[in-house]
C-alpha cells in the first residue's frame, strides 16, 4: 500500500535532513570564521603589547611577560607559538639582538598570516552565505512541494469524494462508482463505495415495495369498490320502491345499510387519498389564489352542512390583496375539513369563525375557530393521526372516518406548511394551518412580497 | 333513448340497467368488455354510450378513442368511472361527455345522464 502516512514521513525526512545539515554546515564555517578572527585579533595584542616594552629589555617587568605568556599560550598554528615564544624568551632573557630579529621575524610572520587568515574568512564567509541561501531556498521549495503534496495527495481526493457524496445524496441513481487509489483516503473512498451500493440495493428494494403498495392500493380500490357499487346501488333501488313499496321498519334498515355502506366507500376513499399522499403520488398543482376566494368557495361548499346544524360560518378579516401559492383543490379539501368538523362539534347557534394572520416569521396562519367544548390535552396530537378521534364522555363519537385531519395534515405537509391546534376544554377549540408562499397582489399594482 | 351500456361486472350492469330501463324508461343494451362494446357501438344505432373506464380487453377510454375514429357521426359517449384524479377527469371530457363517478346512486343515475346531455345541447 502506498500510504500516505509513510509517503509524508519520508518526504518530511529529507527535507528536515537537508535543512538541518546545511544549517550545521553554515554554523560550523561561522565557528571557523570565528576562531580566525580570534587568532588575528590575538596576533595584534601581542604586536601592541610588544610595543609597549621599554627600550632596556632589563626593565621588563614580570606581570608584563607573564600577561604576554598567557597571550601566546593561545596562539596557533604550533609553529606561530613557537615563533612568539621564542622571541619572548629572548626579551626575558634579556638578549636585545635576538629579541630583535625575531620581533622583526615576528611582524613579517604576522603579515602573512593576517593575508591567509582575511582571505580564509572571506572565503568562509562566503560559504556561509551560500549555505543559509540554499537552505533557505530549499525549505521554500520543500514547502511549496509538500503544500502541493498534500494538494494532490489529500485535500483534492476529499473534496472530490465529498461531491460524490453530495451528489449521491441528491441523486443518487447516478452515482459513478470507480476503482479508488491504494491508499488510506482509498479506503475511504472504498468504504463510501460500499455504502453506496447498500443504499443503492436498499432504495431498489424500497422502490420494489412502494411499487408493490401502490399496485396493492389501485387493485384494491377497484375490488372493493366493485361489490359496494352494486350493494349500495341494490340498497338504493330498493329503498326507491323498485320492489314496490316498503314497511316503516324495512325502510329505516335499508336507510342504514345504505348510509353504512357510504361511509364504507368514504373510507376507501380517504384511505387511498391518504396513501397516494404519503407515498407522493399526488404531485402539487400550485398555482397563485386569492385567500378571500378560497374562503368564499369553501364556505358556500359547506353552507348546506352549516345550515343544517344551524351553525353560522364567519370571515373574520377579509384581505382582498392576499395571495397564497397552493393546489387549490387540496387546500380547499384541508379547509373543509377543519371548518365541517368544527361546524360538527359547535352547538346550535353558535358561530364558526375563519381568519388570516401573519406570523413574525413571516408566514399565513389560517385559523378556524369553533366554541365546542374543546379537546382534552392529551387528545390533541392523538386526533390528527390515522383512525384517532377524540371520544370520551365530553366528545361523544361522532361518525367519520377517522381520516380526515391525518389527509390534512398530510396535505398541509406537502404544501410545506403546518398544522396545529390550540384547545382548552370549555373553551372552544382553534385549528390552524400556516403557508409560507405568499404574496400581495393588486391588479393594478403587483407587488410580490414573498 | 336508445343506450350501449358497457360494464364488465354483472352485478353492477344490473343494476344500472334496472335504473335505466324501470326508471328512465331507456332500452338498454349491455356489453360485458371493452371489444364487444366498440364491435355494438359501430354495428348497432343508440341514442347515447355509457362506458365503465375499467374493462377486461379494452379500457373505456380507449373503446372510445377507436369508436371516434372509425365511426362517421358517433354519438355522445358518458363514461363510469371511480378515478377521480384531474387528469382522468380531463381525459374523459376530451374523449367523451364527461364521467358519473363510481360507485354511482341508481336512483339519481337518469339525472346525472340527463344533466350531461344537457350540457352538449347548450
Amino acid at each position: 500500500m502506498r500510504s500516505i502516512r509513510v509517503r509524508l514521513f519520508l518526504i518530511l525526512s529529507v527535507f528536515f535532513t537537508a535543512v538541518v545539515g546545511l544549517n550545521l554546515l553554515s554554523y560550523m564555517s561561522f565557528l571557523s570564521l570565528r576562531s580566525e578572527r580570534a587568532q588575528m585579533s590575538l596576533g595584534n595584542q601581542i604586536a601592541v603589547e610588544i610595543k609597549s616594552f621599554p627600550s632596556n629589555l632589563a626593565a621588563l617587568s614580570e606581570a608584563q611577560a607573564k600577561s604576554l605568556e598567557d597571550k601566546i599560550a593561545g596562539l596557533t598554528p604550533p609553529s606561530r607559538k613557537k615563533a612568539a615564544a621564542e622571541m619572548l624568551k629572548q626579551a626575558v632573557t634579556n638578549h636585545p639582538a635576538a629579541f630583535r630579529r625575531h620581533l622583526t621575524a615576528f611582524h613579517s610572520n604576522e603579515i602573512e598570516f593576517q593575508r591567509f587568515t582575511l582571505n580564509q574568512m572571506d572565503y568562509l564567509e562566503r560559504k556561509i552565505l551560500f549555505l543559509s541561501g540554499l537552505s533557505g531556498v530549499l525549505f521554500l521549495l520543500g514547502f511549496v512541494f509538500l503544500q502541493s503534496f498534500l494538494k494532490h495527495v489529500v485535500v483534492l481526493p476529499i473534496q472530490s469524494l465529498s461531491h460524490r457524496m453530495t451528489d449521491f445524496l441528491h441523486n443518487r441513481f447516478t452515482y459513478k462508482f470507480d476503482a479508488p487509489k491504494n491508499n488510506e483516503i482509498g479506503d475511504l473512498h472504498s468504504t463510501f463505495n460500499s455504502l453506496a451500493q447498500r443504499v443503492i440495493t436498499h432504495t431498489d428494494e424500497m422502490m420494489s415495495l412502494d411499487q408493490a403498495k401502490s399496485d396493492f392500493l389501485s387493485i384494491a380500490s377497484h375490488e372493493l369498490r366493485t361489490p359496494l357499487t352494486s350493494i349500495k346501488g341494490s340498497l338504493s333501488l330498493l329503498r326507491g320502491g323498485m320492489a314496490g313499496d316498503l314497511n316503516e321498519v324495512t325502510a329505516e334498515l335499508l336507510g342504514i345499510a345504505e348510509a353504512e355502506s357510504d361511509r364504507l366507500i368514504r373510507l376507501i376513499n380517504d384511505l387511498l387519498d391518504l396513501a397516494k399522499i404519503e407515498a407522493g403520488k399526488l404531485p402539487l398543482q400550485t398555482e397563485w389564489m386569492a385567500v378571500d376566494e378560497l374562503v368564499d368557495t369553501t364556505f358556500k361548499g359547506l353552507s348546506g352542512l352549516a345550515g343544517a346544524a344551524q351553525v353560522e360560518l364567519v370571515y373574520d378579516n377579509p384581505s382582498p390583496h392576499l395571495q397564497v401559492l397552493i393546489d387549490r383543490d387540496r387546500i380547499q379539501q384541508v379547509l373543509t375539513n377543519l371548518l365541517s368538523n368544527a361546524i360538527k362539534f359547535s352547538p346550535q347557534g353558535e358561530t364558526v369563525i375563519a381568519r388570516t394572520v401573519m406570523t413574525e416569521d413571516d408566514r399565513i396562519v389560517f385559523e378556524v375557530r369553533d366554541h365546542g367544548k374543546g379537546i382534552d390535552p392529551q387528545d390533541q396530537q392523538l386526533i390528527f393521526q390515522k383512525f384517532r378521534q377524540a371520544t370520551g364522555p365530553n366528545n361523544p363519537l361522532v361518525k367519520g372516518t377517522g381520516l380526515g385531519l391525518a389527509i390534512a395534515r398530510a396535505l398541509v405537509e406537502e404544501h410545506g406548511g403546518e398544522i396545529g391546534l390550540k384547545s382548552k376544554p370549555g373553551e372552544g377549540s382553534t385549528f390552524y394551518f400556516t403557508l409560507s408562499k405568499w404574496r400581495f397582489f393588486n391588479a393594478n399594482k403587483p407587488a410580490e412580497a414573498s | 333513448m336508445r343506450i350501449l351500456l358497457a360494464e364488465d361486472d354483472l352485478n353492477i350492469s344490473k343494476i344500472a340497467r334496472l335504473a335505466l330501463e324501470k326508471i328512465g324508461g331507456h332500452q338498454v343494451e349491455w356489453a360485458p368488455d371493452g371489444e364487444v362494446a366498440l364491435e355494438k357501438a359501430l354495428t348497432g344505432d343508440y341514442d347515447l354510450i355509457l362506458l365503465d373506464e375499467m374493462m377486461p380487453h379494452m379500457n373505456g377510454l380507449k373503446v372510445c378513442e377507436l369508436y371516434k375514429e372509425q365511426c362517421p357521426h358517433p354519438k355522445p359517449v358518458i363514461f363510469l368511472s371511480a378515478k377521480s384524479q384531474e387528469s382522468d377527469i380531463n381525459a374523459f371530457k376530451k374523449f367523451g361527455l364527461g364521467h358519473i363517478p363510481k360507485p354511482f346512486d341508481p336512483m339519481t343515475l337518469n339525472q346525472s345522464i340527463q344533466h350531461l346531455m344537457e350540457s352538449l345541447a347548450a
